[in-house]
């Protein structure tokens, strides 16, 4: 009797194992006509005015139109409309006849216009209020035109104006933009509830957004073809692996997003610059890049990639050299090895990079000493300027004013990004005439950044998703071109590891 | 009775007071996180006034206290959707996510445990404690992706992740399940073993009861005790939100959601989590503990 029961218990817990692997039978995911990307973080808002994420600007970017958009060489190009600067203090723009067709029907005219750029300038909780707050008035001349007057000059005004066009009727209302956005972009709103769905308007595309913070899972995802697409955030050696994969297809191309090591400035030790050319000689950024970073990744000497009108190609690269850095410190009277502390957040792949760093620099006599802190954590030592080194990005930049909110001395937190406490009046005399090819060139040679590599873009798709183009930010314009292919894949859904 | 009751009011009260004070003084400034890092003076100030951030701690609190009375939990500061609408979305999917874990652990750890005790230095015996051992050895954030790998990929029978499928919730489950059912596996052994040698399973056999009986009616009554414990304090972890195991497989609980909220800084949000989390834990002790008086009729509450 003691038998059996023992039998029947072990029989019960192994029939309930297989009853959950029987439900099996229908687990399949069923045939889908949305394209789903797994992303790393899904946008925070979809409301323009509030927006400041990478994830909101990307979608908000397809979802809304705005005034002006920007060439490949970073120049403001009409979007919605074109301009005249009429004086240094008054631009006109007039909008053109195309895509002025609200999602929810509604003709989009120059009160939209100055609808939405007056209630960013007067929300008291929106981010971009500051950069708003030079318009003195806006006044709608006719249903096309409209003209922006400043209180003060301001040549790189047009560049400022990508803030998604929003209905005024639905402003006036308070509408929720957020969660339920109207816009005029090429891809119109359907829902949000765990995924975000859009649909594109040309030939109702749909695509479907789910947030999957783990990298390896949405790697899983993409090799079992629960997910069609996902775009970077992913370290080196799973992009290596989804190249293996016969059933996806990874495309790499050009980055322009800066990655940087900043210098605190009130560091009495990082206050000499010989110390701050030590710590540039002292990185093999080219090693790193071959070995650690997505195809496309390349070397970077300051914000603005050199195709930038604004940029400055003709800087030359600090070489890794760790003789000449230990020479430098020498000659800089520091008692080796020199002891720095080194903030970066918990990702994966910074901690990896950090580390590599930190043994290249034991070369050049520098003990760095990582400390790998929360995002939140990490980010507020930054603007309190607590910190000797630490590791950031700079993303999705466009305009060369980052070297005002980055590097004037009046920048310095809370008024700006200055977090390094970096003071030159040079710097400031070239910025306030907008010489940036040689604020870029003192920038260099100062280093108030010691400059690392725009890091390369990737996308990996399932191979019946056709027509992706990359953008150097990162962006996710490609979707209003890409398509499911029709034809029956080769490739099936199960893979192996 | 009443006085276990009241004894949770204090408790409370607490939990209020430590997460509001831990919000507000953890470095970091909501306006901030709101207007960047170049908005005006002017600009903060207007905000920090409209969210009522400039008046002394005692005022927010009491502010607090009574929006909470009243069901308002605040607006998130990144999303600027009321709590109270997101926490309605989260807490059915952290508690499914729970009752299942705990279901896949008492049908996989109690039998395992029952024929452990059985069987004791027997093969289901050192079959049970290895399968145990090494099920609790493994953490969530290994345990998950092995299953994502054998079950999702090189089975391919069920989805990696994510809430699209309604099967998707086996595998977040089976992770925590998994790991409940070893601990289980071992205090149901543990406990049934000291039970098996008392004088009432003696004398339930010499009545000529049939041994299932005595297993099923007598012992393992007697054996629950400990593990009902366990099983509440677990369940209360697990009610609280799967932090990990939420986040690697991306469903959207309470427990992600919180991660998500400190890591963004949005302390509206951090604060609301943490005190469903805490008052859920004080909620389940207490059924717990009335449980524990309902298995066990010696065991009253004084009062």
């Amino acid at each position: 009797m003691k038998i059996g029961l023992v039998a029947r218990l072990l029989a019960l817990t192994a029939l309930a194992v297989v009853l959950l692997l029987m439900l099996d039978a229908c687990s399949r995911t069923g045939s889908h006509d949305d394209i789903r990307s797994a992303v790393s973080q899904l946008p925070q808002t979809l409301d323009p005015r509030y927006a400041t994420d990478a994830s909101s600007a990307r979608v908000n970017r397809l979802l809304y139109r705005s005034l002006v958009d920007f060439d490949g060489h970073y120049r403001p190009k009409p979007d919605l409309a074109t301009w005249r600067v009429l004086s240094p203090r008054l631009f006109r723009f007039t909008l053109r006849q195309e895509g002025r067709n609200f999602h929810d029907g509604r003709h989009l005219t120059a009160e939209d216009v100055a609808a939405t750029y007056q209630s960013v300038k007067e929300l008291a909780d929106s981010p971009h209020a500051a950069e708003f707050a030079n318009i003195n008035k806006i006044e709608v001349r006719d249903e096309s035109t409209l003209d922006f007057f400043l209180q003060d000059a301001d040549s790189n005004f047009p560049s400022r104006l990508v803030i998604g066009i929003m209905p005024a009727e639905l402003i006036a209302r308070e509408h929720d933009f957020s969660r339920e956005p109207v816009g005029s972009g090429p891809l119109k709103f359907v829902s949000w509830r765990r995924d975000l769905k859009l649909e594109r308007l040309s030939d109702r595309q749909r695509f479907s957004f789910e947030e999957i913070r783990d990298p390896t899972v949405r790697v899983l995802k993409l090799v079992r073809g629960e997910t069609d697409m996902l775009q970077g955030d992913l370290p080196p050696e799973l992009v290596g692996y989804l190249k293996k994969q016969p059933a996806i297809k990874v495309t790499e191309s050009r980055g322009s997003n800066f990655s940087y090591l900043g210098v605190n400035f009130t560091d009495p030790q990082l206050q000499n610059p010989l110390v701050r050319q030590a710590l540039a000689h002292a990185i093999d950024r080219e090693t790193i890049i071959r070995h650690a970073l997505v195809g496309g990744s390349r070397l970077a000497e300051t914000i603005l990639p050199p195709e930038h009108w604004a940029g400055n190609p003709d800087l030359e690269a600090y070489a890794y050299d760790p003789l000449l850095a230990r020479d430098l410190l020498a000659q800089a009277g520091i008692k080796l090895p020199l002891k720095l502390v080194y903030k970066t957040s918990t990702d994966a792949q910074r901690v990896r990079l950090a580390t590599m760093m930190q043994a290249q620099m034991k070369l050049a006599g520098i003990d760095l000493e990582i400390r790998s802190l929360d995002w939140g954590t990490f980010f507020e030592d930054i603007k309190r300027g607590n910190f000797q080194l630490y590791g950031l990005m700079w993303v999705g930049i466009k305009t060369p004013e980052i070297y005002h909110l980055a590097f004037h001395s009046s920048s310095i937190p809370p008024k700006g990004a200055n977090r390094g406490h970096f003071a030159d009046r040079k710097v400031d005399e070239m910025i306030a005439v907008s010489d940036w090819a040689n604020v870029a060139s003192r920038v260099h040679e100062q280093l108030p950044y010691i400059p690392l590599w725009y890091e390369g873009q990737f996308a990996a798709v399932r191979k019946n998703i056709v027509g992706y183009d990359l953008r150097p930010d990162g962006g996710w314009d490609g979707l209003t071109q890409v398509k499911r292919s029709r034809m029956k894949s080769v490739f099936p859904g199960k893979n192996t590891l | 009775m009443i006085k276990r009751l009241l004894g949770v009011v204090p408790v409370v009260f607490g939990v209020l007071l430590l997460t509001f004070l831990l919000v507000h003084l953890v470095p970091g400034d909501p306006v901030e996180v709101m207007l960047g890092e170049s908005a005006p003076m002017a600009d903060r100030a207007k905000l920090r006034a409209e969210l009522g951030l400039d008046q002394p701690l005692v005022a927010q609190f009491g502010h607090y206290l009574q929006n909470l009375a009243q069901g308002d939990f605040g607006r998130s500061i990144h999303t600027r959707k009321p709590i109270a609408e997101s926490l309605k979305e989260r807490i059915p999917a952290t508690a499914a996510l729970a009752l299942l874990s705990l279901l896949i652990a008492v049908i996989i750890g109690l039998p395992l445990g029952i024929a452990a005790a059985l069987r004791a230095g027997k093969w289901p015996d050192n079959f049970a404690t290895i399968l145990s051992l090494s099920l609790s050895a493994m953490p969530h954030f290994w345990l998950g992706p092995l299953l994502m790998l054998l079950f999702g990929l090189w089975l391919g029978v069920l989805p990696v992740s994510g809430m699209s499928d309604n099967l998707s919730i086996l595998l977040p489950a089976m992770t925590l399940g998994f790991g409940l059912a070893a601990i289980l596996t071992r205090m149901t052994r543990t406990s049934l073993l000291e039970v098996l040698h008392e004088d009432f399973v003696r004398t339930a056999r010499a009545k000529g009861m049939n041994e299932q009986q005595v297993i099923l009616r007598h012992a393992l009554r007697a054996a629950l005790l400990p593990i009902v414990t366990v099983l509440g304090l677990q369940l209360g972890g697990l009610l609280a939100g799967a932090v990990i195991t939420e986040t690697v497989f991306g469903w959207e609980g309470v427990g992600r959601l919180l991660v998500e909220s400190i890591e963004k800084r949005d302390y509206p949000v951090t604060q609301a989590c943490v005190l469903v989390i805490a008052l859920t834990y004080v909620m389940v002790n207490l059924l717990t503990d009335l449980l524990y008086a309902r298995l066990d009729p010696r065991i009253r509450f004084a009062g």
